[in-house]
């Protein structure tokens, strides 16, 4: 199954900071509205492949941004996806997958 | 020849012209689908959330701000000023603040003492516009919170010793607001090096922006209280406004189309380096007043030495009135320039010249010795009709 993952920020300013910060960086990352399935302060998450997600989020930790939460969704057409919301120990595992 | 002079001297109160890069970026911003920032997510709105994130990341960059999320945007320097004196103060605080304070600094001051919520000290200031330091230094008070301190005034362009200013306060535990103004995009300004705690400034004078942007930067560590609160377009779900900066200060709809203008205003001061600007605007307030020194009967203020002051003069006329002389200078002559009490009675009480006022010429980027030579021959003239000679 293919899965995308989620972080979600509290507010449009660390969005949009993420980005500024990840664009000098080569993750493969997109700016992109909140799914659905996902309730989140902010309307703008970041959708990465799951295998970045863990180094993502320690780079953007370590220029003091503000995160809210990881998100993973199978990709399942226009099937309702069902999100699980990740742990720290999810995250660092999924970099191994 | 004299068409294409630059007959603008009235940059203090709004520069003009500005980069044609921040025409071109305000109209694009309205004529493109740009989204409402921080609304939704959809690609109209992150490319509006980039251009505000951009101009905050710039304004950092320009006045040496670490973290973008203490820039804070607003209206223009009185709203900024308002939206720190107003967040910072609690009942029965002592403010202090200098003779060369802008009524955007008296008033919100005025009102808040008349309610009686809190007490305030007027620094003294000398002919020349420079606050009286011994004064200061005998002015703190056990319950001291705030010091206001006008970067330069806006009618005599005296520079305050910003660093001995800052230095005291912070030794008797008093935060410090710079209002930059005048300053902002003018004169060099590190918050980090002179250690500024709340720096308020306006986009549409010496950041070469439109009007109707301005910021606020906030030191980490202060947290001021909202003076609005409303729509963020983020945790829609909770019936308080956010904590998290800048949304915390922020509240309803940004002026994007003006801070896409404010972006480049910035970045073409980034490219050509304030350094430079200030310079180059030292070199013209140097030729302004030697050239307005051998008209008979005119009396110049402020600082003699341009290095203590931004390009902004003011003069009076022997025999003849500030609006008078304002007004053969426009309708003769076609220059422009500001009349008047410019908004800071206090600093006329300081110069002597409250309440009839002064003539203020303010040169600006785009001004040459040129203009200034047309301006001074025009004065000449005015002042040989006045005093008869």
């Amino acid at each position: 199954m293919a899965y995308k993952c989620y972080i979600t920020f509290p507010t449009t300013f660390f969005a949009i900071r993420a980005e500024s910060i990840l664009k000098n960086e080569d993750y493969a990352f997109k700016m992109v509205p909140v799914p659905r399935s996902i309730s989140s302060s902010c309307g703008t998450a970041l959708s990465c492949d799951c295998g970045d997600i863990y180094s993502i989020k320690e780079l953007l930790l370590d220029n003091e941004l503000e995160l809210e939460g990881y998100y993973r969704i199978e990709e399942a057409g226009f099937k309702k996806p069902v999100p699980a919301e990740l742990n720290e120990n999810d995250l660092e595992k999924l970099q191994y997958d | 020849m004299t068409n294409d002079l630059n007959r603008y001297f009235d940059n203090a109160a709004t520069s003009w012209p500005k980069p044609e890069a921040v025409y071109t970026a305000a109209e694009k911003q309205m004529r493109l689908a740009y989204g409402n920032p921080g609304r939704s997510g959809h690609t109209h709105t992150l490319a509006s959330d980039r251009l505000v994130y951009q101009a905050r990341e710039a304004i950092g960059k320009l006045f040496n701000i670490k973290d973008p999320a203490r820039v804070v945007f607003c209206l223009n320097a009185t709203d900024a000023l308002n939206m720190a004196i107003k967040g910072c103060l609690q009942k029965g605080d002592h403010v202090l603040y200098t003779a060369m304070e802008h009524n955007s600094v008296l008033r919100p001051l005025a009102r808040l003492r008349r309610e009686g919520l809190i007490s305030t000290t007027m620094i003294p200031c000398n002919d020349e516009g420079f606050p009286d330091l011994d004064y200061l230094e005998n002015a703190y008070q056990p319950e001291t919170r705030l010091l206001v301190v006008n970067h330069a005034s806006n009618v005599t362009g005296t520079l305050a010793p910003l660093s001995k200013i800052i230095y005291s306060a912070h030794n008797k535990g008093v935060k410090v607001l710079v209002d930059a103004a005048q300053t902002a995009g003018a004169v060099p300004i590190d918050v980090e090096d002179y250690d500024i705690d709340m720096l308020a400034f306006t986009g549409h004078k010496g950041l070469l922006g439109p009007t109707g942007t301005g910021s606020l930067y906030v030191k980490p560590g202060i947290d001021l209280t909202p003076l609005r609160e409303g729509g963020t377009g983020s945790q829609s779900e909770m019936d308080v406004h956010p904590e998290t900066m800048p949304e915390r200060l922020e509240a309803g709809t940004l002026n994007s189309a003006g801070l896409a203008g404010l972006l480049e205003g910035v970045n073409f001061l980034l490219e050509n380096d304030v350094m430079s600007v200030r310079r180059s605007e030292t070199e013209l307030r140097s030729y302004l007043y030697s050239r307005l020194q051998e008209i008979k009967g005119i009396k110049i203020y402020g600082p003699r030495s341009a290095q203590d002051s931004t390009a902004v003069l003011s003069f009076t006329l022997e025999g003849a009135d500030c609006g008078d002389v304002g007004y053969i200078l426009e309708n003769s002559y076609g220059i422009i320039c500001r009349t008047g009490l410019h908004c800071a009675p206090l600093a006329h009480q300081a110069i002597g010249t409250f309440p009839q006022g002064t003539v203020r010429l303010s040169p600006g980027y785009f001004t040459d010795k040129n203009d200034i030579d047309f301006l001074s021959g025009a004065l000449k003239e005015i002042a040989e009709l006045s005093t008869g000679n």
